[in-house]
């Protein structure tokens, strides 16, 4: 492909504005219009359900300079894509035309309420953060609805506040996620601190308008002061009906972040490389792996080789005030095949080795910076006094 | 450009290091040093910067004039 003569980015995420950034620092200087659907344009989002579920000064920080890039911004949802005439067009009416077409719109928030069932409460957005704050400041008791980290990043900032916590899932706290071994440690974590966990056989259902509660398959009700649900995200591809894009399990993507239209590029949350899959080769929806996605797609729009994969899993949590940093394959079976440190008191490295295949390494409470972690995931590590 | 670092809030995920490396770092104990702390950032390393404060998953990092 020549040089795009218009590019347009649909959402302004982290893979979004990587990839605007990216595309100037090859030295693209044409046009770069970024569509997307917050007023206050591009902000940070892992410390929505960490800092800001707080605290409201956490909120000033999170915006995203992107003054330097020199973007024509459109600040209404796209609603819809023309692939044959190229255009994309936004919920206010415009219809913005493009050469080459970045599809980083994100997903959205999995909600549980009934059609009609008002008061659901979600966290995908800087809005939804807010919400659930304001909520707080009243609120003596909370139910979470799923034990991923999202549903654990939750409930620690609500015993941070002294509320009184339950989770509830059908698998225990970040097991398909962290695996076993680490979902058993930080339950016994949450556990000390107060979260109480309940494991159910099957689906919930949220009861009350506006919802003041959950209801368990056994037949019990829970209610609670807030009910926040935290039950996964689906890919943002609504706006992408009647194309062959608008598949529920993410857009597919190949190496180079290209779809199956020409022209157009997808990235983040709201792609996905190979096969459906809950993990492994489907959408590894992390930060890292938007940022990593977002340079390939840039590299790709303007019909350059990129030396990187677009695929990154390094993924962080925080729970109970403890840092979890992951790089590497998940979730880990078993138990760790190295401890390096003291994983009760929080201060230690693990790792997952297993001949022939990528190592998962974690750092558990212990600051280990990423780029070594990285290493050890890719190749093991020669620095660790640890043996293998 | 001058950078504000906001040191209490950095988690160390160290992501700004791999995009500017002369400007970020870590030590051994993942405790981030920014070399141009007090001054410019120089004008051949600014690109690298703006796009290390984007990267920050944490939003730590920020452009101060």
């Amino acid at each position: 492909m020549t040089r795009p003569g218009a590019v347009v980015i649909v959402g302004e995420s982290i893979a979004g504005l990587t990839a605007a950034r990216e595309l100037r620092a090859r030295g693209y200087d044409g046009t770069i219009t970024m569509v997307g659907r917050e007023p206050e344009g591009a902000y940070a989002r892992p410390p929505l359900s960490k800092d800001v579920l707080r605290d409201a000064a956490a909120e000033p920080g999170l915006a995203y300079p992107c003054a330097d890039l020199d973007l024509q911004h459109v600040r209404s949802p796209a609603v819809a894509l023309d692939c044959p005439a190229r255009t994309v067009t936004t919920e206010d009416g415009r219809a913005v035309s493009y050469d080459a077409l970045l599809v980083a719109t994100g997903a959205a928030a999995r909600r549980l309420a009934a059609p009609g069932q008002r008061g659901e409460l979600v966290l995908r957005t800087l809005a939804d953060a807010r919400a659930i704050r304001e909520r707080m400041d009243l609120a003596a008791s909370v139910v979470v609805v799923g034990a991923g980290f999202l549903g654990m990043e939750v409930a620690s900032a609500a015993v941070a506040r002294g509320m009184e916590v339950t989770v509830i899932d059908t698998e225990p706290p970040l097991r398909r996620l962290l695996g076993p071994y680490l979902s058993g440690r930080l339950a016994a974590r949450a556990a000390a601190a107060g979260v109480r966990t309940h494991q159910v056989a099957g689906p919930v259902g949220l009861v009350g308008d506006p919802v003041d509660g959950v209801a368990l398959p056994d037949g019990r009700t829970l209610t609670a002061d807030l009910v926040v649900t935290c039950a996964g995200d689906v890919p943002a591809v609504d706006w992408l009906s009647g194309t062959p894009l608008a598949n529920p399990a993410g857009i597919a993507i190949d190496e180079r972040c290209s779809t199956s239209l020409p022209g157009v590029f997808a990235a983040g949350d709201v792609a996905r490389l190979g096969p459906p899959s809950d993990r492994g080769t489907g959408r590894t929806p992390f930060w890292s792996s938007a940022v990593a996605q977002g340079k390939v797609a840039a590299a790709s729009m303007l019909g350059q080789e990129s030396p990187l994969l677009p695929i990154d899993d390094y993924f962080w949590t925080e729970v109970l005030g403890l840092s979890v940093k992951v790089a590497g394959p998940l979730p880990p079976d078993g138990g760790p095949t190295s401890v390096e440190g003291d994983v009760d008191a929080g201060d230690a490295l693990l790792r997952w080795d297993r001949p022939g295949l990528p190592t998962t390494v974690v750092a558990f409470g212990r600051k280990v910076p990423v780029g070594r972690l990285r290493a050890i995931a890719r190749d093991g590590d020669t620095t660790t006094e640890e043996k293998p | 450009m001058r950078i504000h670092v906001d040191y209490d809030r950095c988690e160390s995920h160290g992501l700004c290091t791999e995009q500017a490396p002369r400007l970020f770092s870590l030590d051994d104990d993942a405790e981030l040093t920014y070399h141009a702390e007090g001054s410019d950032v120089p004008a051949d390393q600014q690109a690298l910067a703006r796009a290390a404060i984007a990267s920050c998953p944490v939003a730590v990092l920020r452009e101060s004039s």
